[in-house]
């Protein structure tokens, strides 16, 4: 909250201003999915405007295509897009303004006209070389073409038939229009391409950010970080996660002579330019068994900066193995830990389920079960042999007690923070591991590359934008409960999400549940379609609101909660009468 | 005397150890090979061992290393063991290893000058040279591979016309050796040794044995183990087969009914092949035919051409590839574009098995891991980027034994799941039973229907109407509204349960059907347990549709189970999860299981990660049945899971549309405000739209 606005001078209100506008932006243009998918249905007629400018937002290389706002920014002279998105003041925002209407304007008259008729009018108002943007037309044709078709049933006709089924990336269509035709067998990636040189680059920048969003709040980069890593944003970015941990600890991958990433040698302090950071990494099971390789790597770059002779304060890994094997309970080996997975065989933190049952009572029981299923180490001993996720519970509480941030990266606009259960279950759940060990709650950020305005956020912010962008918006609800049923239940399963991450990381704020109630709850029609629809999900959303209620997350007024108790009862009648 | 031998896979140590007793038969020797899985990272001790027997070595072969980490580590091992006047061989490994090669006054770098036929005797050896190299950096050319079979073929009638001394002499034994390594029947093998020792050896007793030419086998065939010879043409082997099959009343090699297998040149021609036998064997004993050629590592499309498919058309109905590499490409790339070319024109289904080529049969079984990371990225990762499927392990090196071989029962069943596989391929579709299984999670009525993405009735509706288009006979409810409402109602109340229950299992019936109940009720206790229970039956929930059955799977069982849920480890699926896939591959006896949307819990249940044995519960569950997946397109993580741990393949649908968030209520009137303020000049009407927006903002929480 801001002091009262005559305490304020007219440079601090237009700052005040200005920092209002960026936020509002920030969730007005943040893309979501406005409903569910229906197997083997076209995208047909649906609107496709806003996908196909986050596509064209984007550098193509493989199709020679460039990002629009570029083309649109540098034939408007205005130089490079980039450079823009960083400016953040009135006259930034202005020029931005006029480079995204240009291009909004552009795409939709391709959409609804022709390629030829954009390019005419990217050439007249803003000088794009015809040949420029005609690459970047001719890749959002095919996709406006591949959306008109569904080639699901006959995949899975053919599939059923015992025919050989193409294989296919995946991917949203953003990140890789090279997913459609859907109605192929998705694959995986070869671990030993992780991670790529390009991704190697865009870490760098991811890394720099997060440690400069840091300093900016706590005054220097922390010394050791916890880092989650999935399987499903490195598939995508061929090891973006993977390299930003090599880059934190001021690594660089090591291709052999045919092209894989097998070694990693230390960049030096010189050329690093900061202190090394130490990381904790704790691993989904799918990124153990799908990146075996890389696991070995992680440790590998690990054992190779403690060896580094480098003063303390520059290499905390070193002195971190140093001080614990000087306190002299554990081998240097064993203080070198620093990947860890569930158990072979295993997968998840069953965070979420704990969470979701409502089976803990104290929130230290949500840390303690995110160690004890994921204190499992992998990498190889100074003997060479591999740990192969050997228990070691004491080592990740060692590694977790110096910790001072943590890490995600997410990957995708439909698989948000709220959408699924996993997110918090890992970043909730390390987060509170952390505040178990060291003592102190851990700064926690996410990063995503959604759009061309990527960013660091911290979780509070992210749940707030995630909050505002979907399960408060009518666009969003309304989207889901075009699917009736189904619909229910997505936003049953936003609302227990959320709560997860007041369970987990206390990074809810009470207006959230104050809003989330007044949407869907004290809002007598909205409950009536709810019930009508799905009683059981409104029942269980209307149950978690009062569970946040009763566990503290939230200070409802006493008249809400009595509205909440009576319209879970009413639900229960209802269900019962039903049968 | 000692050779030491760094070598990689499965087909090299036999012929090795049987070279090394002949030698000795015959010579009277003395020679003792030590021979190195070199494929995968070894642990110190090894090396340790490696460097001691590097050390007393006159003669050391490297052969086919192309792991980076060991290559560097043996790089550096060499030099530090100094030349003392050792010879190294390096054959077919990366750029940097094939430069340590020390054969007298051979060189790889020199350039090609000077005496007669030089020139060509030196490009020769540069292409040998870099071949590996070349492999790496050849997309998309198919170069490399047309490269090795020239060499094949070519290379002893070349080898004639580069001069015995002089400054080429070396290169031209180097040559010579390669020729051997090329062939590597074990004749061959031995002789590559002796020859080596002869020249570089030391020893008087071998200065003067004669050693034989190369022997030679074709480059690509037909191998049968009951057959005598490899067959140079299909025709030649259809002959034999056929007449074979007829005599014994066995399946003859009809396209629709035959599998077609793709064995690795260097296994078949080595001898080392029990692992091959043991599964053209188990595809026989299931009543199909078996169309087994020798692939050559480095692109398969031209061995498929031959002999898997007459003026375009298959003549086989599915393709086990045992080659362990990428289809077009081998070890050192993937040229994945024209492996999914020539694929889909061939129109038949790639399963690629893997063998236990660099760790051993003992280290699978007892790795809680399974296939280690080097064998999971090689022969499991990348295949799968050519739309291979079921990677099943069949069989590998034992730790005591020179040759691989078969894990029996895994052959049996990659067999019987290719013959259910050949069942849904020929079979009339209105015989057919398909099971479409559902999630719900968490287990309430509400998330029946669980999925990412995806809105699942409208989804099964459609799936069932094509399925009824395309000949199959199943029921199709009028709408999606009438199918959930046959899941979710139906006698469900009257058992407590999500979903309608289709069948009471009791507990005789599920002990007798279920191979695997005793250890499920190690882990949970005695049959039928509390979950999906009602008394003594096993409720499965569900609904049948003619010919279709929808379930609905079971969770893992935390709820309510604090207990459970606290264990590091999981232990198996509950008898209410057995029980269901009990059912439906004895009870509903399905011919295929599809499992609806992203996603379930069978295929993350306790076992290997990947290359799964017959105890892994995935494994167990999904069993003989063909798998399909529908699998959002957006999670190739969770969705490769599946595809490895329970053999699905997958079928990707779309993520759902996306938009722009736009602005609603008052974070819209709050936009109108900063805008007006932004653009107003007025000091005292920013003043007022600033307490506005002030209180605006509050009201939105900014």
């Amino acid at each position: 909250m801001s002091r009262p606005q005559q305490d304020k001078t007219s440079e601090e209100r237009d700052r005040r201003v200005l920092e209002l506008w960026e936020r509002v932006v920030e969730v007005e243009q943040r893309l979501i999915p406005t409903g569910l998918h229906v197997f083997g249905r076209a995208a047909g007629e649906r609107e496709c405007v806003d996908l196909l400018r986050a596509v064209a937002s984007f550098d193509r290389p493989e199709c020679g295509a460039r990002s629009l706002n570029d083309l649109v920014s540098e034939g408007l002279g205005l130089g490079s897009y980039e450079r823009l998105l960083q400016d953040k003041s009135e006259q930034g925002w202005r020029t931005r303004a006029r480079v995204d209407e240009v291009v909004r304007a552009s795409v939709e008259m391709f959409v609804h006209q022709d390629a030829t008729d954009a390019c005419r009018l990217l050439e007249s108002t803003a000088n794009v070389d015809a040949a420029e943007s005609l690459k970047v037309f001719e890749l959002l044709a095919k996709i406006k073409h591949q959306l008109k078709t569904s080639g699901e049933l006959d995949g899975f006709a053919r599939a059923l038939r015992g025919e050989y089924v193409e294989p296919g990336p995946g991917a949203d269509i953003v990140q890789n229009p090279d997913v459609l035709p859907t109605g192929r067998n998705t694959h995986a990636v070869n671990p030993y391409a992780v991670p790529s040189r390009s991704a190697y680059e865009r870490a760098g920048r991811v890394v720099e950010t997060l440690l400069e969003r840091h300093r900016a709040e706590h005054g220097r980069q922390p010394r050791s970080m916890a880092l989650v890593l999935w399987g499903l944003d490195n598939i995508k970015t061929q090891g973006e996660g993977v390299a930003q941990a090599l880059r934190l600890l001021g690594v660089r991958p090591v291709r052999d002579s045919l092209n894989r990433v097998t070694e990693v040698e230390p960049v030096s302090l010189q050329e690093l330019g900061r202190a090394r950071v130490d990381v904790v990494m704790t691993v989904s099971g799918i990124f153990r068994d799908l990146f075996g390789a890389t696991m070995l790597l992680l440790d590998k770059a690990v054992r190779c900066v403690a060896e580094l002779e480098e003063p303390d304060e520059l290499n905390p890994v070193r002195a971190n193995v140093r001080a614990r094997v000087a306190e002299g309970d554990c081998t240097f080996d064993e203080a070198q830990l620093r990947v860890f997975s569930n158990a072979p065989g295993s997968y998840g933190t069953n965070v979420n389920f704990m969470v979701m049952d409502s089976q803990w009572e104290s929130p230290e029981a949500l840390g303690d079960l995110f160690v004890t299923r994921k204190c499992f180490a992998y990498g190889r001993n100074s003997q060479g042999r591999a740990l192969e996720g050997r228990e070691a519970r004491g080592a990740l509480a060692r590694a977790l007690s110096t910790v001072e941030a943590a890490y995600q990266n997410v990957d995708s606009f439909e698989i948000g923070i709220t959408d699924v259960d996993h997110y918090f279950e890992y970043l909730g759940g390390v987060s509170k591991a952390v505040e178990r060990h060291a003592r102190a709650r851990p700064a926690v950020y996410l990063s995503d590359a959604l759009s061309r305005d990527a960013r660091v956020r911290t979780l509070p912010e992210m749940v707030r934008l995630e909050t505002r962008a979907k399960t408060l918006n009518p666009k969003w609800y309304e989207g889901m409960l075009g699917h009736g049923f189904r619909g229910v239940a997505e936003i049953e399963s936003h609302v227990t999400n959320t709560f997860g991450w007041s369970a987990t990381a206390d990074a809810v704020d009470g207006w959230v549940y104050t809003e989330v109630a007044r949407t869907y709850v004290l809002d007598e029609e909205m409950l009536e379609r709810l019930s009508t629809l799905n009683p059981h999900s409104a029942r269980s959303l209307v149950g978690r609101l009062l569970e946040a209620e009763g566990r503290g997350f939230w200070e409802a007024e006493a008249g809400v909660v009595e509205r909440l108790r009576e319209a879970f009862s009413e639900l229960e009648d209802r269900i019962e009468g039903v049968a | 005397m000692k050779v030491t031998a760094l070598i990689v896979g499965s087909s090299l140590l036999g012929p090795l150890r049987r070279a090394e007793e002949e030698i000795n038969r015959r010579h009277a020797a003395g020679l003792s090979v030590c021979a190195y899985n070199l494929g995968a990272p070894l642990e110190e001790a090894e090396w340790e061992s490696v460097g001691r027997d590097l050390s007393e070595s006159k003669v050391v072969f490297v052969i086919h290393v192309t792991d980076g980490e060991n290559a560097t580590r043996l790089m550096r091992l060499l030099r530090e063991k100094g030349e003392g006047g050792r010879t190294v061989v390096v054959i077919n490994c990366m750029p940097e290893l094939m430069r340590q090669t020390r054969m007298g006054s051979l060189s790889f770098g020199a350039k090609g000058e000077g005496e007669r036929g030089e020139g060509r005797a030196r490009r020769l050896l540069k292409s040998v040279g870099s071949w590996m190299g070349e492999q790496a950096r050849a997309r998309r050319k198919g170069g490399s591979h047309n490269q090795y079979l020239k060499l094949v073929e070519r290379m002893p009638a070349l080898l004639r016309f580069v001069p015995n001394a002089g400054r080429l002499r070396d290169l031209k034994r180097y040559l010579q050796l390669f020729c051997y390594f090329l062939q590597p029947t074990p004749q061959n093998v031995t002789s590559m040794l002796l020859y080596a020792l002869k020249h570089y050896g030391g020893d008087p007793r071998l200065s003067n044995v004669r050693v034989p030419q190369p022997e030679s086998v074709p480059a690509v065939g037909v191998y049968h183990p009951d057959a005598a010879n490899i067959f140079g043409s299909s025709e030649a082997y259809r002959r034999w087969h056929d007449a074979r099959a007829r005599k014994g009343g066995t399946q003859t090699l009809e396209p629709s009914k035959t599998v077609g297998l793709l064995l690795m040149r260097t296994n078949v021609v080595s001898g080392t092949r029990r692992h091959y036998d043991a599964l053209v064997r188990a595809v026989e004993r299931e009543g199909l035919a078996a169309l087994p050629v020798i692939s050559t590592f480095m692109d398969n499309r031209d061995a498929c051409t031959q002999f898997f498919a007459e003026e375009g058309k298959a003549r086989v109905s599915q393709i086990v590839s045992l080659t362990g590499f990428s289809f077009v490409g081998g070890p050192a790339m993937n040229d994945s574009e024209a492996a999914v070319e020539f694929l889909k024109g061939l129109n038949v289904p790639l399963r690629s098995a893997v063998s236990l080529d660099v760790q051993t049969i003992e280290a699978w079984r007892d790795s809680h891991t399974g296939l280690n990371p080097v064998q999971a990225g090689m022969q499991v990762a990348i295949p799968e980027i050519d739309g291979a499927t079921e990677p099943f392990v069949y069989g590998g090196m034992p730790a005591e034994g020179v040759e691989p071989a078969a894990l029996e029962e895994r052959c049996t069943r990659i067999a019987r799941r290719l013959r259910r596989w050949n069942r849904l391929q020929t079979e009339e579709r209105r015989a057919l039973k398909v099971a479409l299984v559902l999630f719900c999670f968490p287990p309430n009525k509400g998330n029946i229907g669980t999925a990412a993405d995806l809105d699942v009735f409208p989804s099964l509706r459609e799936i069932l109407s094509k399925l009824r288009a395309d000949g199959y006979d199943v029921e199709v409810p009028a709408d999606a509204d009438a199918l959930r409402e046959r899941v979710l109602g139906g006698n469900s109340e009257s058992f407590g349960a999500v979903a309608n229950v289709a069948y009471r299992m009791n507990v005789e019936e599920y002990l007798r059907l279920c191979p695997y109940a005793a250890d499920v009720e190690k882990e949970w206790g005695a049959a039928p347990g509390r979950i999906n229970t009602f008394g003594r039956d096993l409720l499965i929930q569900g609904v049948r549709l003619g010919n279709a059955f929808v379930a609905v799977q079971p969770t893992f069982g935390y709820e309510g189970d604090p207990m459970r849920l606290l264990m590091s480890r999981g232990g198996a699926p509950h008898h209410g999860f057995a029980a269901l896939y009990t059912y439906l591959e004895k009870v509903f006896e399905a011919d295929a299981v599809v499992h609806v949307g992203t996603h379930g819990s069978l295929e993350f249940m306790p076992g290997k990660q990947v290359g799964l044995s017959g105890e892994c519960w995935p494994d167990r569950l999904i069993g003989e049945l063909p798998h399909v997946y529908l699998y959002s397109v957006n999670n190739p993580s969770e969705g490769s899971i599946a595809r490895r741990r329970s053999y699905a393949g997958l079928v990707s649908y779309l993520t759902p549309p996306v938009e722009d968030a736009g602005l609603y209520r008052e974070l819209a009137s709050l936009k109108e405000l900063l805008s007006a303020y932004r653009q107003s000049s007025d000091a005292r009407e920013r003043e007022r739209l600033y307490s506005a927006i002030e209180e605006k903002a509050g009201a939105v929480h900014l």
